[in-house]
């Protein structure tokens, strides 16, 4: 549907596994929007109900979190997979839309709803800045710039310690967790909450990756030149899908933020920006979903790992070499692979 | 901000040997670890995230080897010399492989090599921090030079790290194997159409790198306290250099070494509390009107 | 018991079906025996050595208590968790030490961040928590922050801030010392802190000058910048609340100026272990508050303590380690005093409660009516280069200390 308006689809990729990786090919053009849409009601459907039927706190839990850091590891992938716009420094959106919101709760009388719209405003707003600012440099520039924009909001955050408390972080919980009425302090409301905005934003996200826009972004990705030559405003494509990925990193921190009742320094330091670089290396880079499979495959890891051994780094470093060693492709974009080899009427590329 | 005292630093000659003096030590350390980052950088276009881990062995390896023959040479030696030999192993057997990938796939292999060895420093040498202590003799009273003082340890290590900037710039501007080092971060596919070994080319420039970086470590020791995970802010602070001075520029790096050391030593008396900040919006700065940095050259 | 057990299972297999009669009855069991209790602390990263040693104490504490019948007749079980340091870590190991690994109670051993999220899951779930390591006062002053479940068996920065500033004041005094710089880690606790033994030092001696402030980054490897800093400005003493690794550092590059033959230092800090021995040559001279030593208290019950630590785990305990210790044994006798291992009943009986314990100023220890405790050993003395390290130690009066704190909470506006 989407893709039949574009100007001018990718051609499919047909190149080996080297290439693979970044190629258009794995983007799951196939399947309409509508389909995509009633299946992700469906899987919305079955975790809603996993509570009432199994109720395990640390099941609910790392479904809130998933939701939060798989928001954030999507929202990477549209400027790392779709756009080649490879950033180090994007967990500084997820952090700001943590301290906004929160600050926000603390500090005014805004009821929750009016509180999220606002700080992914100030969200929009720092990653209009940000981007503007950025998205000019070539490659492994463009990767250091917003490396070092992420250390200076860390480091503001750690420093302006009248307003954020610096390294002790925002104290005394978040007030009035209410929305429609509903009790977000109770981690079962906080669950059902966390799963619809996760299943909208992906879908929201997936939009803007099947959208003529979404075809443009991986035009501007795999020759600038030639894009531009076939009219599209290089800048303003990037500008457009940095500020878009910000605002739903944001929107991941505001998750996190409501999960541990305030917020901390830590959410806006680069080490999480390098975890959702690893997620959505573990996932795929080339599959929609390879980022929220990666971030649950880390997340399950760490819960798992930490609970067995106290050298949780060294665990987790033998895992990413062997990964990176031996693997390479993430595990959703090998799974869909296979699915094309084997049902290549279903999960296969349709041609706009 | 504290202007008047900075000023009233500027103008008395014994505050500005004192100043400049540190600004030195703190910029020349920092110089050896930027060089190795910016060297290879410049051959492979690889940005080695593990640098701050090969600055953290060289300074435990320095340890161990101290606490055994009890010669601070000995010790300098050890960690200079086992990091490069560790910089060979880790471009032989890891990054090597993610060449030609994307920068992810380096970054990855980088932060696996972080998160492995600060555990494995835990194990070995355990997690408290632990230091060196002044090697006996340079248990002397500090130098005063023109009413400023200067401690004779840092006058040996500012005479090394200077001593080494001077070799390799004349290594890579005289030298054969310079030359070819120059020839492939232009061009490496020529440099190994003309029959150059690029293999041994990129292992020894990955021994340099480590060398500088363990060299670092280990002449840091006495006086710096030595826990797992120490190799970040130094890498941190070494990356701003780089970038600063421009990637794979070894002057580059030498001046914005020097110039974030004067930064933070006369910075502390003009404004204490914003030195970071000031140091983290140059760069910045510096990166937008000048992506490739301040020395650098552009690299796709 | 036995036959009213066997009842219960029987009619719960009727009502509950297969999975059920599997599930209940064992943690029905498991509930009489065991007590779970659940630490978490900061076990890897560049303070992981105070994570191991608040690990370390707890084990042994809790055998001890286990020797002796354990918890009002239940043994403990102790569960470990690594936060890493992560506040969002902390918050999610905290839940699920509770929620997933039947935690009845929580020992929380993290450092500032991490322990104001482990407050708010506290606050969330009603568990009984007490916090082992946090030194910040408002984690239980400040009315806002305060939960009723919710313990403190640490040091406190107000606290250590009105001993130190007097003893500061009493040295700076006899050796006419009245121009100060200061020297702290650049965040919160650090300048919080920082201003607070300030205002303390006034108070006892108004003539003081501050000349300069030097901020260093946490972590920062190199002090040269700070030393050279505090040197132009030629104070007669310095302030300092750098600690650990950090100060290890700086008291080394400090030597290398000869800075402390010019300048006095007063440090909060330098009475720990892992600071002591990191310190290849301890200035003669200055003056450090007490973390923890074998020597302060000088009674044989510490001693005995410091040593069997030692003997166990082969390094020296550290501040967190009696912290730990104290916290177990609070919870030793509040079961005794409420009669049951249980959270609430347990943290009805903590606040005014009082135990005999070998890090007591006076062999006792008192959980006050605001949740964190008084009347453990708090005290300063002067530097030597030889082992003990810190002599001439002077202990802070609890009298003084309570009345200057209560004066700290109204101008905050906590009471």
């Amino acid at each position: 549907m989407a893709e039949s308006s574009a100007p001018l689809p990718p051609a499919p990729s047909r190149k080996g596994r080297g290439s693979g990786a970044a190629s258009p090919f794995l983007l799951r053009e196939g399947v309409g929007g509508g389909v995509e849409a009633i299946l992700a009601l469906l899987v919305l459907a079955v975790l809603w109900v996993i509570p009432l039927a199994i109720p395990n706190a640390a099941f609910t839990d790392l479904v809130i979190r998933l939701s939060a850091m798989g928001l954030f590891a999507t929202s990477l992938n549209l400027l790392v997979g779709t756009t080649g716009l490879v950033s180090f420094g994007h967990g500084m959106f997820y952090g700001f839309g943590a301290y906004s919101f929160a600050l926000l709760m603390q500090d005014t009388s805004l009821p929750l709803w009016a509180a999220v719209l606002v700080s992914l405003a100030f969200s929009a707003l720092l990653a209009l800045l940000v981007g503007a600012v950025c998205i000019r440099l070539r490659t492994i520039y463009f990767a250091f710039v917003t490396l070092a924009m992420q250390m200076l909001l860390h480091s503001i955050i750690l420093s302006w310690v009248s307003l954020t408390g610096g390294d002790q972080g925002l104290r005394g919980g978040i007030p009035r967790r209410f929305i429609l009425g509903v009790d977000l302090s109770i981690p079962r409301n906080l669950y059902w909450a966390s799963l619809v905005v996760l299943v909208a934003g992906l879908l929201l996200m997936r939009h803007v990756v099947a959208s003529p826009f979404g075809t443009s972004l991986r035009m501007v990705r795999d020759n600038e030149t030639r894009a531009a030559f076939l009219g599209i405003t290089i800048w303003r494509a990037k500008l457009t899908v940095f500020v878009i990925a910000g605002v739903f990193a944001a929107l991941g921190g505001m998750v996190m933020s409501l999960f541990v009742s305030g917020a901390y320094p830590e959410l806006a330091d680069w080490p999480l920006s390098g975890q959702a670089i690893f997620a959505i290396m573990l996932g795929g880079i080339g599959a929609f979903l390879g980022p929220l499979v990666g971030t649950l495959i880390l997340l399950a890891l760490n819960d798992l790992v930490t609970r067995a051994t106290e050298y949780y780094g060294l665990a987790l470093g033998l895992i990413i070499l062997a990964f990176a060693l031996g693997f390479r492709r993430g595990v959703m974009e090998s799974v869909l692979v296979q699915a094309r080899r084997r049902w290549p009427r279903v999960a296969g590329v349709r041609r706009g | 901000m504290d202007l008047n005292a900075l000023a009233g630093c500027v103008s008395s000659s014994g505050c500005l040997v004192t100043q400049t003096s540190s600004g030195l030590i703190v910029g020349l350390l920092l110089f050896l670890v930027a060089a190795g980052l910016t060297l290879i950088f410049g051959v492979l276009k690889v940005v080695n995230f593990a640098h701050g881990t090969f600055y953290m062995l060289g300074a435990y390896f320095a340890l161990s080897t101290y606490q055994f023959t009890g010669s601070y040479l000995a010790a300098v030696a050890a960690g200079c010399v086992g990091m490069g030999l560790f910089g060979i192993a880790f471009e032989r057997f890891l990054i090597s492989r993610a060449y030609g990938t994307n920068v992810l796939m380096q970054l990855l292999i980088c932060y696996a090599v972080v998160l492995i060895f600060d555990d494995v420093v835990k194990m070995v040498w355990g997690a408290d921090f632990q230091s060196m202590g002044m090697p006996p003799a340079f248990q002397v009273p500090p130098y005063f030079i023109a009413g400023g003082i200067v401690p004779p340890f840092y006058l040996v290590l500012i005479g090394v790290a200077l001593a080494v900037a001077l070799v390799l710039g004349v290594a890579l501007a005289a030298t054969r194997a310079g030359k070819i080092v120059r020839a492939a971060a232009v061009n490496p596919e020529m440099v190994s159409v003309l029959g150059i070994n690029t293999t041994l080319l990129y292992a020894l420039v990955f021994a340099v790198g480590g060398g500088l970086a363990g060299l670092a470590g280990a002449l840091a020791a006495p006086v710096r306290s030595l826990t797992p995970g120490m190799g970040f802010s130094v890498l941190i602070e070494s990356f701003i250099v780089t970038v600063i001075g421009g990637m794979g520029s070894i002057a580059g790096s030498l001046i914005a070494a020097i110039l974030l050391g004067m930064i933070r030593s006369f910075g502390t008396i003009g404004f204490p509390l914003f030195t970071d900040e000031l140091i983290f919006g140059f760069m910045i700065v510096v990166l937008i009107t000048r992506p490739t940095g301040l020395f650098g050259r552009e690299v796709v | 018991m036995r036959t009213m057990d066997g009842s219960g299972l029987r009619r719960r297999t009727l009502l509950a079906g297969a999975a059920g009669a599997l599930a209940v009855p064992r943690i029905g069991r498991a509930q009489q025996n065991t007590v779970k209790v659940g630490m978490q602390s900061i076990i890897s990263g560049a303070i992981a050595l105070l994570g191991t040693s608040s690990r370390n104490a707890a084990q042994m504490a809790i055998e001890q208590v286990n020797a002796a019948g354990g918890l009002a007749g239940r043994k403990i079980e102790l569960v470990v968790r690594d936060s890493k340091g992560q506040p969002q870590e902390a918050a999610r190991i905290a839940r699920e030490l509770v929620n997933s690994d039947g935690c009845e109670i929580l020992l929380d051993a993290e450092a500032s961040s991490g322990a104001f999220a482990v407050q708010e899951v506290v606050r969330d779930l009603g568990v009984l928590c007490i916090h082992t390591a946090s030194e910040t006062s408002s984690l239980t002053a400040d009315p806002k922050i305060r939960v009723a479940t919710a313990f403190r068996c640490a040091r406190q920065g107000v606290q250590d801030a009105i001993v130190g500033g007097g003893y500061t004041a009493k040295q700076a005094t006899a050796r006419k010392m009245t121009r100060f710089a200061t020297c702290s880690p650049d965040y919160a606790y650090g300048r919080d802190t920082t201003k607070q033994y300030l205002d303390f030092i006034k108070h006892f001696k108004p003539d003081i000058q501050v000349i300069a402030e030097v901020w260093p980054k946490l972590g920062q490897p190199d002090f040269t910048d700070a030393i050279t800093r505090l040197i132009q400005a030629k104070p007669q003493a310095v302030f300092s609340l750098l600690y650990a690794g950090d100060l290890s550092s700086f008291v080394n590059q400090g030597n290398v100026y000869a800075l402390f033959t010019q300048v006095a230092m007063f440090n909060p800090n330098m009475g720990d272990y892992p600071v002591l021995n990191a310190i290849k040559a301890m200035p003669q001279g200055s003056y450090s508050g007490v973390r923890y030593l074998e020597t302060f208290p000088d009674t044989p019950r510490n001693k005995e303590w410091g040593e069997a630590y030692r003997k166990r785990f082969n390094e020296y305990p550290t501040n967190w380690s009696w912290q730990m210790a104290t916290a177990v044994a609070f919870l030793d006798a509040a079961a005794k005093k409420a009669g049951a291992a249980d959270g609430k009943k347990m943290a009805q009986a903590l606040p005014g409660l009082t135990i005999d314990s070998p890090f007591g100023v006076n062999g006792k220890i008192t959980m006050r009516e605001d949740h964190s405790i008084a009347d453990y050993a708090i005290g300063w003395g002067n530097t030597v280069p030889k082992p003990p390290y810190i002599v001439d130690i002077q202990p802070g009066d609890w009298g003084e200390i309570t009345e200057l704190e209560t004066e700290w909470k109204k101008k905050n506006g906590y009471v």
